[in-house]
């Protein structure tokens, strides 16, 4: 599933962009390919983020799976109700499976992200 | 075991191939999607169908269904075939008798374990004649090509086989692929029908002698009859800890069809097919090695390490690498062990290489570590007189990205190494069955 509206990347992350805030999580193909997931290492809030830099760690009984930043900025809230519920992101990965929000510092970053559209040719080309 | 074992080694390099799909492809195809397929052993197979978990919980509660068509299965045959066997494998065959099967081994001249296996005898009758001896040898799939290529080598006289001894040869007898191109109404693939329910299914589709059968067949043994028209070798193993369990040896012909109606028949039941996930998952809980990880791999673990030093007769006159396993079963110093953890929703998975500590060192490594229901099982090559039974063991997560790695998280541990542990363990019985 891919939703319409959001920004993607080649690592499986997608980027909500409202303002200069861009919530960010992992694609519904990253979390079927992780299957259930246990284990969500979340960044820490204040942390400043470049542009494909490290958020966290997603694992599953199967594989640990880093997790990229989509755009560069500041971290501004995370959603802490993963770390007893990981399994939200395969529930619902494009909403109360988000994985933190960022304060865009480098909004030309956006650019370098795709749409809903060209994400799905890119999977299908995988 | 340690180092490697080089004099008398059996060297084989794989051949590289792309993967294909298992002959039960199409039929994965229909109850799962493409995505959920990975690489095993050269074979394209669902990681699952629904979900592991989902899957493993079957097993332990109801039935659950796998493909192993993968699996090698060759055939041993004719009036040298058990003496042939008997110095080819470390059990004992002569105590097989027909309808009975052995957990054993292959070994190189070295002592290096080349497979674990299973060895069925099928026929009994050593007067009779040339062809009257018959046994069913099951191979791991991802070993299967090295143990051909050894069998050819042993039969040519190419291949080392008493180190002590350069001039002992083994005796001749048949060996064939039952799986292979060859084809013809007596090839064989592996399906295995797992878990309490399995009987059920059994009965539902098989001849009144199945039913009869299916109820006192104990462990290890085996019947060949028909299930839903489709003549099986019915065969009380498994690999998945489950007191009850079936593997079925079918021609692979067929074998969609028997695939089809085992589902149908456990629908009611909730029956499901499983795939590889989950059986990784069953087999890790029950403390089950798998070839790579907790037998032979990085560590050369022996036979012995491993817990299954009764599958090795140190008093049959000859078998293949019996000099080394003598050596190995009086100087062992590690050991496999299954250790219990939380496995809750936020606690980080134990993983394989991650570190065991006992009172604030290194003790050794995980091999594999699975979720089962609300915890985890770890196998773990420990040294062997640091724990026992109900013994608590730390374990020390490895970097698991860069920024791990950044902040000194270590990549390895060192036995010895003074680490503190990330998350508690408690050592629980080697096996268990459910």
């Amino acid at each position: 599933m891919i939703v319409k509206g959001l920004l993607y990347t080649k690592d499986h992350e997608w980027a909500k962009v409202e303002g200069d805030i861009a919530t960010v999580g992992i694609t519904d193909h990253a979390q079927d390919q992780l299957g259930e997931l246990t284990f969500v290492e979340l960044p820490e809030t204040g942390k400043e983020v470049r542009q494909k830099g490290e958020l966290g760690v997603v694992e599953s009984s199967k594989a640990a799976s880093d997790v990229y930043a989509p755009v560069a900025g500041k971290i501004t809230e995370v959603n802490k109700e993963l770390e007893n519920k990981p399994e939200l992101i395969n529930q619902d990965c494009y909403g109360a499976g988000w994985i933190c929000k960022i304060q865009i510092t480098d909004k030309a970053s956006i650019n370098n992200l795709m749409d809903a559209a060209r994400y799905g040719e890119y999977l299908k080309g995988l | 075991m340690a180092e490697k074992q080089t004099e008398g080694a059996f060297v084989f390099e794989p051949a590289d191939g792309t993967p294909e799909g298992s002959i039960l492809y199409r039929e994965h195809l229909k109850l799962t999607e493409k995505s959920h397929f990975a690489e095993f052993a050269g074979y394209l197979m669902p990681l699952w169908y629904s979900s592991i978990a989902a899957e493993h919980a079957a097993v332990r509660e109801r039935a659950g269904i796998f493909d192993c068509t993968h699996m090698g299965v060759l055939e041993v045959m004719g009036g040298e075939a058990e003496n042939f066997l008997n110095a080819l494998t470390t059990n004992n065959v002569s105590a097989l008798r027909k309808g009975a099967a052995q957990y054993s081994y292959i070994l190189d001249a070295a002592g290096n374990v080349l497979d674990d296996i299973i060895v069925y005898r099928r026929a009994e009758d050593k007067s009779a004649g040339q062809m009257a001896d018959k046994f069913m040898v099951v191979v791991n799939a991802a070993n299967e090509p090295k143990v051909k290529a050894y069998l050819a080598a042993v039969q040519a006289g190419k291949a080392a086989i008493d180190l002590s001894r350069p001039e002992r040869c083994l005796a001749k007898a048949g060996v064939r692929d039952m799986r292979g191109a060859v084809g013809g109404p007596d090839c064989r693939v592996d399906i295995a029908l797992q878990g309490p329910a399995s009987p059920d299914v059994l009965c539902k589709l098989g001849t009144d002698e199945v039913k009869k059968r299916v109820g006192t067949l104990k462990s290890f043994q085996f019947f060949e009859e028909k299930l839903a028209g489709i003549r099986c070798i019915i065969s009380q193993t498994g690999y998945t800890g489950a007191k009850v369990g079936y593997e079925l040896f079918v021609n692979p012909d067929s074998a969609a069809d028997l695939w089809w109606r085992l589902l149908d028949a456990g629908k009611d039941t909730g029956v499901v097919p499983c795939g590889l996930g989950a059986r990784d998952s069953l087999r890790i809980e029950a403390g089950l090695p798998l070839y790579g990880h907790e037998l032979a791999g990085q560590h050369n673990i022996s036979p012995f390490e491993a817990g299954y030093g009764w599958a090795v007769k140190l008093d049959k006159e000859f078998f293949i690498g019996k000099a080394a396993m003598g050596t190995a079963s009086q100087s062992f110093t590690m050991k496999v062990a299954r250790i219990e953890i939380s496995g809750e929703k936020g606690v980080r998975p134990v993983r394989q290489k991650d570190a065991v500590i006992s009172n604030g060192a290194c003790i050794g490594w995980v091999l594999s570590c699975a979720k089962a229901g609300n915890r985890q099982i770890a196998l773990v090559y420990v040294e062997k007189d640091k724990v026992a039974e109900g013994d608590s063991v730390g374990f020390y997560y490895l970097a698991r990205s860069e920024s791990h790695k950044s902040r000194g998280r270590k990549q390895t541990v060192e036995r010895g190494e003074k680490v503190k542990p990330d998350v508690e363990g408690k050592t629980v019985g080697r096996f268990e069955k459910f």
